[in-house]
């Protein structure tokens, strides 16, 4: 898939930029964690697909197998930036 | 995160952060949920979403995903997913919650001034904050009587369409407005087809506060967000007059982990960002030999 960076938008108020839909962030659009797709993008895993076994760790160090950790629950899974920034 | 568990859905986090990096989190915000680590960014890879538009060599940055979420039923069968286009702007747990219920809603009773046989509404805000970047939804719920019917956008003149409209508001973004389907109806007089919804009607427009620009009440820490909800209801023979419901929430604002300056209503809690923060450009700094695999 051929992904394109969005570099639209510009500078804002004082040290500030602004992206296409207006929302303000401290570097320009397309610059380091700004290297946000212009076009589509690959979202992974298709609706009506099952989804992928995830086996990581969790905040206490536990070994984690979402799908036997839910139990028969339906789950939402979130994949983001870092809860560090 | 009582919602979700009120419901008997399980929220999972993953991120590129270290494990003792979440412990933190958790622990500055008293997380229930789980937070995965994947700082290789193996999980990310498998779901074939790792940010390609980022250089290995770009440290922190590199080994972020494309951000978003899945929302996967009793069977492990994914029924939604929501991919952001932006990494500071993502869907709010009250989007993913509707989502995993099936966008289950309460329709509101009519109000007892409502005369008979017409549309009642009802205009809510999910969720009591407002972080920047996160969205909330305003969620309009329109109970339709029997025979009637709402129209989607576009309209000819002389028809409103149902919609939920902000104020020009400094500081507050909305995105696309999420709408169940439509059926196409073709006007007996023009020929015209417009889309109409059928029964019930629930529409949900995300917003969020923007970085900068928030315009705040006096104490710094509330935010009004108002507007109006439109519709004009039709049946097969006539079109009742448009109407307008004004809606005004004043909700907290949010302040980002980072920017963190003390306790506060509407403020997080500390935690020690700027050192994890540190580890995640160091850790790949001293292995530029890493490469991309996709």
């Amino acid at each position: 898939m051929d992904i394109q960076v969005d570099t639209r938008g510009g500078p804002s108020d004082g040290p500030y930029f602004e992206d296409a839909e207006g929302f303000n962030m401290p570097e320009p659009p397309g610059n380091g964690s700004r290297r946000i797709p212009l076009s589509d993008f690959p979202t992974g895993p298709e609706v009506g697909s099952r989804l992928p076994d995830i086996v990581a760790t969790d905040q206490s160090g536990r070994l984690v197998d979402v799908h036997a950790d839910r139990a028969g629950q339906p789950a939402v899974v979130v994949f983001y930036r870092s809860a560090v920034w | 995160m009582e919602a979700y568990r009120a419901a008997g859905v399980r929220l999972y986090a993953l991120s590129y952060d270290e494990p003792d990096a979440l412990a933190d989190y958790a622990k500055a915000h008293d997380t229930t949920f789980t937070m995965l680590s994947d700082p290789d960014s193996e999980v990310i890879r498998s779901f074939g979403i790792l940010n390609t538009l980022i250089p290995p060599d770009d440290h922190p940055w590199y080994g972020l995903p494309f951000p978003g979420s899945y929302v996967i039923d009793a069977d492990g069968v994914i029924v939604a997913k929501f991919f952001e286009h932006n990494f500071a702007v993502r869907s709010g747990p009250e989007q993913l919650l509707a989502a995993a219920l099936g966008h289950e809603f309460e329709v509101p009773a009519p109000s007892d001034e409502q005369p008979a046989g017409r549309v009642s509404a009802d205009v809510r805000i999910d969720g009591d904050r407002l972080p920047m970047g996160v969205t909330r939804q305003i969620v309009a719920t329109f109970r339709v009587p029997e025979g009637q019917h709402l129209y989607d956008e576009p309209v000819p003149d002389g028809l409103v369409a149902a919609a939920i409209e902000l104020d020009d508001l400094d500081g507050i973004l909305s995105y696309e407005p999420m709408a169940p389907p439509t059926s196409p109806l073709t006007l007996a007089g023009s020929g015209e087809t417009l889309q109409v919804y059928e029964g019930d009607v629930v529409l949900r427009l995300p917003v969020t506060q923007n970085a900068r620009k928030m315009q705040k009440d006096d104490d710094g820490r509330f935010v009004t967000i108002s507007g109006r909800v439109r519709w004009q209801a039709c049946d097969d023979t006539e079109c009742f007059l448009p109407e307008s419901m004004p809606f005004s929430f004043r909700v907290e604002a949010g302040f980002p982990v980072l920017g963190d300056m003390g306790p506060g209503v509407g403020r997080v809690p500390a935690m020690n960002g700027a050192q994890h923060f540190q580890r995640l450009i160091d850790r790949r700094a001293a292995d530029d030999s890493v490469v991309d695999d996709q």
